[in-house]
Parts: C-alpha cells; sequence; structure tokens
C-alpha cells in the first residue's frame, strides 16, 4: 500500500534539494533570457510571413513559449543527477534504510523532480504568458495540469535512464544528445509543418511536441500548426504513466547492489 | 624558452583529450543536430531574401556550425583546469622539470590544438556541403587563410576558458560565468545569423557582434567558401588580436595562479 505522506515526505526533499544547485540554475536562468533576448527576437525577424502567419501571428511568441518548455524539460532531467550525486557519495545506501518503499521512493522522486522544475521555471512561465497575453483561464489551467504530468514524465524518466546504466559520464552523455535531439526533433523551436518528412513522423509522436502545443493552447496561440489538446494531453499521459511505471521498475531492481561509475 | 618542454605539455593535454570520447560523441551529436536538423528546418522557413546572397540558410550555418564545434572544444581545457586547481593537481605539475612559463603557454597551445583538431571532421562536412550546392572549393591560400583564422579563434578560445578558470576556485561559479560568455559570445555573433538582421533586430548589439571574434572566424570562412560577406584583412587582426590577448592573459594567470 503507497503512503502519499511518505511519497511527499521524499518530494519535499528532493524539492529542497533543488536549492543547493543555486549556480547552475542562475545559468539556466541566463540561458533563458539569452534565448529570448537575443536569438528570439533575432530570428523572429529572419522568417517569412507565412510562417508567422501559421504559428497564430508572431513566430517570437510561439519561440518563447516552446522555450519554456525545454526549460522544464531540461530542469526536470535534474533529478538523474541527483542520483549519480547520492550514489557517489553513498547516500543510497541511506536512503534503502528509511521506513519507505522502493515504489514510494521513486514515487515521491518523479513527483518531486516535476515539482521543483515547475517552481523554478513558474515565474519564467509567467513572463513568457504575460508576453503572449491568456485568453482563457480554464483553457490555460487545463493545459497547466498536463504540464504537471509532463514534468512527471520526464523526471521518471530521468531516473529510468540513471538507474539503467549506472555510469555519471555515460549518463551525461546519453542526456546531452537526448536533449539535442529531442528538442530539436520537436515543435518547441518550428512547427511540424516546415519540418522534412523524415522528421515529422518523431516530432509528431515527441512529448515536447505535445507539452509546447498543448502549452501555447493553453495560453491562447490560435495556430492550425498546433497538436490538438486532446490528442497531446492522451500523448503525455501515456509517456508520464510510461516513464512512471518504467521508474519503478527498474528503481525497485537495480537501485541495490552497487555498481555504480 | 624551449620548444621541447611546451611540445610535451600539448601532448599530455592532447592525449587527455581522447580520454573523453563519450564526450567527443555527444558533442559531435549535438553540432550534427543543430546543422541536419536545426538548420534544415530553419531553411524551409526563412525569408529567402535574408540568405539570398549565402544559396539557403542551411548553407549559410553550415560555416558557423565550424565555430560552434572548436569553441566548445576549445573551452574543456578550462574545465580541467579548474578541476586541476581545486584538487591541487596543479602542485604536481610545478614539480615537473618545465619552467613555469612553458607549462603555461603549453596549456593555452594545447587547448587551441583540441579545438582545431575537433574541429576538421566537421570543417571537412562544411568543405563538402559549400561545394555542393555553390560548386565553389577554395583555392590553397584561401583554404590555409580559414584554417589558420579558425586555430587563432581556438587559441583565443582556449585561452579565455583557462582566464575564467582561474579566476575562481569554484566550479559552479565557473560554469555560471562560462555560461554567461558562452551565449552573449554566440547569440551576439554572425554565426546563426547575418550581420544585417543583427543591426535590424538588436542595432545596440551590432557593435559587439562584428567584432566578436566569433563573427570574423564565421564570416572569413563565408567569405571564401560562399564568397560572401567580401574579405576584409580587419577580421584576421581582429582574431590574430584575440588570441594575442587572451592567450597571454591565460598564460600569465596560470603562472600566477599555480604559484599560489
Amino acid at each position: 500500500m503507497i503512503s502519499l505522506r511518505r511519497v511527499w515526505t521524499v518530494a519535499e526533499r528532493d524539492i529542497k534539494m533543488f536549492l543547493r544547485y543555486k549556480f547552475l540554475l542562475i545559468m539556466r536562468a541566463i540561458w533563458f533570457v539569452a534565448q529570448i533576448a537575443l536569438f528570439g527576437l533575432v530570428v523572429n525577424q529572419m522568417f517569412r510571413q507565412d510562417v508567422q502567419n501559421a504559428v497564430g501571428g508572431s513566430y517570437f511568441n510561439y519561440y518563447t513559449a516552446g522555450i519554456i518548455i525545454t526549460m522544464l524539460y531540461s530542469t526536470a532531467v535534474f533529478i538523474g543527477y541527483d542520483i549519480y550525486e547520492e550514489a557517489d557519495h553513498g547516500v543510497i545506501e541511506y536512503l534503502l534504510s528509511v521506513p519507505v518503499s522502493r515504489k514510494e521512493l521513486v514515487l515521491g522522486r518523479s513527483i518531486g523532480g516535476g515539482l521543483r522544475s515547475f517552481l523554478y521555471v513558474g515565474p519564467m512561465m509567467l513572463f513568457v504568458l504575460y508576453i503572449i497575453g491568456v485568453s482563457n483561464v480554464l483553457q490555460l489551467l487545463a493545459a497547466m495540469s498536463s504540464l504537471f504530468l509532463f514534468t512527471f514524465g520526464v523526471a521518471g524518466f530521468s531516473i529510468t535512464v540513471a538507474v539503467s546504466i549506472k555510469s555519471s559520464d555515460r549518463f551525461d552523455i546519453l542526456m546531452g544528445v537526448t536533449d539535442a535531439l529531442i528538442v530539436r526533433l520537436s515543435t518547441t523551436l518550428y512547427p511540424v509543418a516546415y519540418m522534412p518528412p523524415y522528421y515529422k513522423g518523431l516530432a509528431s509522436v515527441n512529448p515536447l511536441s505535445f507539452a509546447a502545443d498543448l502549452f501555447r493552447w493553453g495560453a491562447g496561440l490560435e495556430s492550425a500548426a498546433l497538436t490538438p489538446p486532446l490528442l497531446a494531453t492522451f500523448g503525455i499521459v501515456a509517456f508520464f504513466s510510461l516513464f512512471t511505471f518504467l521508474g519503478i521498475v527498474l528503481h525497485e531492481r537495480r537501485l541495490e547492489g552497487g555498481g555504480w561509475q | 624558452m624551449a620548444i621541447k618542454p611546451i611540445l610535451h605539455v600539448i601532448q599530455r593535454d592532447f592525449s587527455y583529450f581522447f580520454r573523453y570520447k563519450w564526450w567527443i560523441a555527444g558533442m559531435l551529436s549535438m553540432n550534427l543536430a543543430d546543422l541536419f536538423i536545426m538548420a534544415v528546418v530553419y531553411t524551409n522557413m526563412v525569408n529567402p531574401n535574408i540568405t539570398k546572397e549565402y544559396v539557403s540558410y542551411f548553407v549559410f550555418f553550415a560555416p558557423g556550425l565550424t565555430i560552434t564545434a572548436l569553441f566548445a572544444a576549445a573551452f574543456m581545457i578550462g574545465r580541467e583546469i579548474n578541476m586541476e586547481i581545486r584538487r591541487e593537481i596543479s602542485h604536481y605539475m610545478l614539480s615537473l622539470p618545465i619552467r613555469r612559463f612553458e607549462l603555461a603557454l603549453g596549456r593555452v597551445l594545447a587547448g587551441g590544438v583540441r579545438g582545431a583538431i575537433y574541429m576538421a571532421p566537421l570543417l571537412a562536412t562544411t568543405l563538402g556541403i559549400t561545394y555542393l550546392y555553390t560548386g565553389v572549393f577554395p583555392n590553397t591560400l584561401q583554404l590555409l587563410t580559414i584554417l589558420l583564422a579558425l586555430f587563432l579563434v581556438s587559441i583565443g578560445t582556449s585561452g579565455l576558458s583557462i582566464a575564467l578558470a582561474l579566476s575562481t576556485t569554484s566550479f559552479e561559479k565557473y560554469i555560471t560565468a562560462r555560461g554567461v560568455v558562452y551565449y552573449v559570445l554566440f547569440f551576439c555573433s554572425t554565426v546563426f545569423y547575418p550581420m544585417p538582421l543583427i543591426r535590424s533586430a538588436l542595432p545596440q548589439l551590432a557593435l559587439i557582434a562584428q567584432y566578436n571574434p566569433l563573427s570574423c572566424g564565421a564570416d572569413l570562412s563565408r567569405t571564401f567558401l560562399l564568397g560572401n560577406p567580401p574579405f576584409d584583412p580587419l577580421m584576421l587582426v581582429d582574431i590574430a588580436l584575440f588570441a594575442l590577448i587572451f592567450a597571454s592573459l591565460a598564460t600569465l594567470a596560470y603562472m600566477k595562479v599555480t604559484q599560489k
């Protein structure tokens, strides 16, 4: 039987741990500012008028919403690095000795990893929503609840990869490569309509595409280029369920026994 | 100053570079993803008037990719030196029978050589792409000028990363500073977009973008590979000054900090 209280205790610990990364958090914030104030502004003037129309009138708005999703993704992934940090300092053995079941532990970590990402990106998200201008609050709330699931799913994905490969170097590189591919092969930076056919398939089933298009829909960006909200929500629920399940199974099986590099 | 000890230091740092084969594989895939995914999609979206002098955005971006690659590879030496200072490995380095100046200069040059070697296959990719799209292949002198310019950018970047790494013993502060420098230098350059577009979108930063050594490196390559922008000897002077200033600064800082 899973105790919600114990799950929350684990999640709360991970949220507090996040504040230790103050310099990394500052760096991510600088990245956000540079992406929007430098790259976004220049690239916005580079695209044709039909592109601007296809993305809802302004590529800049489309782009800033996408950047928020890449921020959510990259900060939710941090939880995997925490696991390696803990393995390095022998904290995993301590965590295994506390009166919390493996299921509660991984569920708490997924939720904590997702929540802290949301808390961190929150102010930037508000800023972007201010730029775009929210037209329907209910629509936005519906999108936000799906985005919560998205961040929990990303945290579950990061935990799954971390406990599967048990090598910090390989994890670091694999997450770097995944980040490069998953962001570029999604609709965070550009709509599917302008991708060559060989990229369209992957971009259409990419969880980042679902999250980005859902956020844009929630913010009221009217565009035919977006994934339909129901389909995007279904995609995010499937992503969350898959990686939370995999995270729980692999965490239970592989956390013990050492072998961390 | 003897050349042999400097070559030993370069050889050591260079062989260390290939220990990071996972890092190299990861970086390479990221660089190629930028070119073969992002640039390909942007090509379908860009206003053709903006890139008409460069065939397409894909062709325009290809020389910029070389700069992205060499910058990342050359910057890595700073991370290592920051770690050596924190773990006091620098004390061991000082015990070697090599003069401090030679050690310091060797490390700066090693960073530059790493960047140049890592960038070589990407430069070959760029040459292939530009030849395929424009039918132009630079002559020997032009190719040597490109190689010299990129090597100088690499040395300057190595010096910049070492100077940054020595300014703090905190790894986190170093990473933060690196992030700021990285984003400002890249986004305020002509690596991703042409100069007229920067002048129109961010006129306040046009001057930085124009004299940014990354812009000069990318534009110099474009000059000989794509015929645009026109060749300006000031680009070479800019890159040479960048290399000279940061190589000297890093050498002096390394000598000073390792003796503390």
